[in-house]
């Protein structure tokens, strides 16, 4: 549904977007990671159609962007970060001004826009959006994001004015949005935040893909950058003698515990031999590196 | 371009200004002005009609079979004079003040990227803002017409029609000097990241070109045209010297014409006044070319075309045989065609520099 062929953006002689390739499928919730200044609103103002990419092509539902952006924008929804509105009318004006751009008639607005404010609770507010507080703003821009049901939805740091109750109401709203067949593409800095909508994920730094995948599968790739070590804990009942095995790269012991590091997963090789030495093993697994930890450490290459 | 993407984005434009508590409160300050002045004009005007009934009557008791002179019928088109001087202020900051933050504001609340992400192209935007604007000024400019016309009509004044056209004229004048100070703004506005920062540019411009440039246009024409000649040492022949005058705001201008009646005039005084005649035409030309920048000098300079031909044509006459006859509306504009032009071309760089800003806008 959503497709970058290395996809690149120059401000000033420097890469805002470096040669992005990226694949999004139909009704996926793609996450799209990466600190502040990594390049995430400038690859979705491309993939929206709100400014020309330097070099490469994206296509949104086969559609090439560059080529057609009122084709996509009349299937896409877009959240903007720090979402503005025109404070001198109510949140309905709003959505009835941006309505008209879709050329939807008098009634058909009316229906449309009375279910998203209800949708997003607004419905009976009569505040110009120029008094809204910031929450308030964000729901308003979730409606106006939908006020053309779209096929994609694009959103940028969607929960960053929202309290608990409006991420907890957001989250559903995303899943409830993936569950029609949309695909939802939302772009943040926050893992937390990702990891509990989104089915995939990509990683952007300094303006490059990183990894994509699952967050489980980025988060092997991101993991170690001494190759494919895998370490291992390992606790016995007794005191733990020496382990000699072709396959240990290091062992880190302390009394009865220790963590092993190898070239594979050699539990099964381990446990005999322990055995074979008339050990009670207590626990032995392999230590997975915390998400945000790899994260961080992804961040700051 | 679509034609209904447009008009959505100049219509929610025109609303917004004609609901807005700046629009109302400055065009309530003009036409209550416009109203005083309006009934000043009248005044004036139902006094000259009596003068010229007065002097109509003499002539006819006292018929002088040598003499062809014949008083001349005052015009209502001298109540719009009044109408130059209050417009050029209090117009000029109506304009400004629906102009300065079209752009900037919504860069500063972040709605034109909110705006942008829906189907329509930048320049249905810019050229949207572009239509509300000069509507919402054309609205202002048609209720200041009306109401004058309609107080004319209350005070038993019915203007010809060509007085009719004459109004018009002077009403699309005076939208055309309105139009040079909004594209100004607007186009500060696109420039500027907030709208404090265009409010001041746009001053600087309106100030420069309505005060500054007319100085440094006479400055100029001192510093180019070097001094006037001596007049002769004989002594100076008869004749009559006659001063016309006008003012309006900023701007006075008069006339002087010297015409020897004895026909002995010294070869002396000849050359001298031709001299004389150079110079003045030197220093003016470049006092014009100076002006042309102005739209305030441009508008002067039409709207008097338009409200008193004759002055007009006295004007361009400076030094030379003047018209006895009073020239009509469209002699009068083709004089001041140079001042037309230059109305019509100062908002259209203002505009197409705003339209070039804003389509390379970076929205980040």
């Amino acid at each position: 549904m959503i497709r970058t062929e290395n996809l690149t953006k120059v401000y000033n002689g420097k890469a805002a977007v470096d040669g992005l390739d990226l694949e999004v499928g139909e009704g996926e919730i793609f996450g799209f990671l990466g600190p502040n200044g990594a390049g995430k609103s400038t690859t979705i103002l491309m993939l929206t159609g709100m400014i020309e990419p330097t070099g490469g092509r994206c296509f949104v539902d086969g559609i090439e962007v560059a080529k057609a952006p009122l084709k996509v924008k009349e299937i896409i929804g877009y959240l903007p970060e720090d979402v503005g509105f025109y404070g001198n009318m109510t949140g309905e004006q709003n959505l009835d001004y941006f309505a008209r751009f879709y050329g939807m008639d008098a009634g058909e607005r009316k229906k449309r826009i009375a279910e998203l404010l209800e949708l997003v609770h607004l419905d009976g507010v009569a505040q110009k959006a120029g008094e809204y507080s910031r929450g308030m703003k964000q729901r308003l821009g979730l409606a106006q994001a939908l006020i053309n049901d779209p096929k994609v939805l694009f959103f940028d740091e969607p929960t960053a004015n929202l309290d608990p109750e409006g991420v907890r109401e957001y989250r559903e709203l995303v899943t409830h949005l993936a569950g029609e067949g949309k695909t939802v593409f939302v772009s943040s800095h926050i893992l937390s935040e990702v990891r509990e909508v989104c089915r995939t994920v990509g990683l952007l730094a300094k303006g490059k893909l990183v990894a994509q995948g699952t967050l489980e599968e980025v988060a092997r790739a991101l993991a170690s950058p001494d190759g494919d070590a895998v370490r291992i804990v390992v606790e016995t009942r007794e005191h733990l003698p020496p382990i000699e095995d072709p396959a240990i790269i290091s062992v880190e012991g302390n009394g009865n515990r220790a963590v092993v590091r190898a070239k594979a997963d050699i539990r099964d090789r381990l446990a005999a031999t322990l055995f074979e030495q008339g050990l009670h093993v207590r626990e032995m697994r392999v230590e997975e590196p915390e998400i945000e930890d790899v994260f961080m450490a992804a961040y700051r290459r | 371009m679509a034609l209904d993407r447009l008009l959505n984005v100049a219509r929610k434009e025109f609303s917004d200004h004609i609901t807005s508590r700046r629009f109302i409160i400055i065009l309530g300050l003009l036409l209550v002005i416009s109203t005083i002045s309006i009934y000043e004009g009248i005044e004036q005007y139902n006094d000259s009609l009596e003068a010229y009934t007065e002097q109509l009557q003499h002539v006819q008791e006292f018929e002088d079979p040598y003499s062809s002179w014949m008083p001349s019928k005052p015009s209502i088109m001298y109540v719009f004079m009044s109408m130059m001087s209050y417009m050029t202020m209090l117009g000029g900051i109506l304009a400004i003040a629906i102009g300065f933050d079209l752009v900037s504001k919504e860069k500063e609340t972040r709605s034109l990227k909110t705006l942008l992400s829906h189907p329509l192209y930048r320049d249905e935007i810019i050229n949207g803002k572009a239509l509300g604007g000069i509507g919402a000024l054309g609205f202002a400019m048609v209720l200041a017409l009306a109401l004058a016309i309609a107080m004319l009509l209350v005070f038993s004044v019915v203007p010809t029609l060509d007085e009719f056209a004459a109004i018009l004229i002077f009403g699309a004048v005076s939208l055309g000097f309105l139009l040079a100070y909004f594209a100004v703004a607007l186009t500060m506005s696109t420039i500027s990241k907030e709208s404090g920062n265009a409010l001041i540019y746009t001053l600087v411009i309106f100030f420069t070109v309505s005060s500054l440039l007319p100085m440094f246009g006479m400055m100029a024409a001192d510093a180019f045209a070097g001094d006037p000649p001596e007049p002769p040492e004989v002594s100076m022949p008869q004749g009559v010297v006659r001063t016309v005058s006008s003012s309006g705001g900023f701007y006075t201008s008069s006339v002087s014409q010297s015409v020897a009646y004895d026909g002995t005039q010294d070869p002396e005084w000849t050359a001298y006044e031709e001299e004389m005649k150079t110079y003045i035409e030197k220093r003016r030309f470049i006092s014009d070319v100076s002006n042309l920048l102005s739209p305030q000098m441009n508008y002067y300079t039409v709207a008097i075309a338009v409200t008193n031909p004759q002055i007009m044509a006295m004007m361009d006459a400076p030094y030379g045989t003047a018209q006895e006859e009073t020239p009509g509306l469209a002699g009068a504009l083709g004089r001041v065609w140079m001042n037309i032009a230059a109305l019509i071309v100062f908002p259209s760089v203002f505009f197409a520099a705003t339209y070039v800003k804003f389509m390379r806008m970076d929205i980040r």
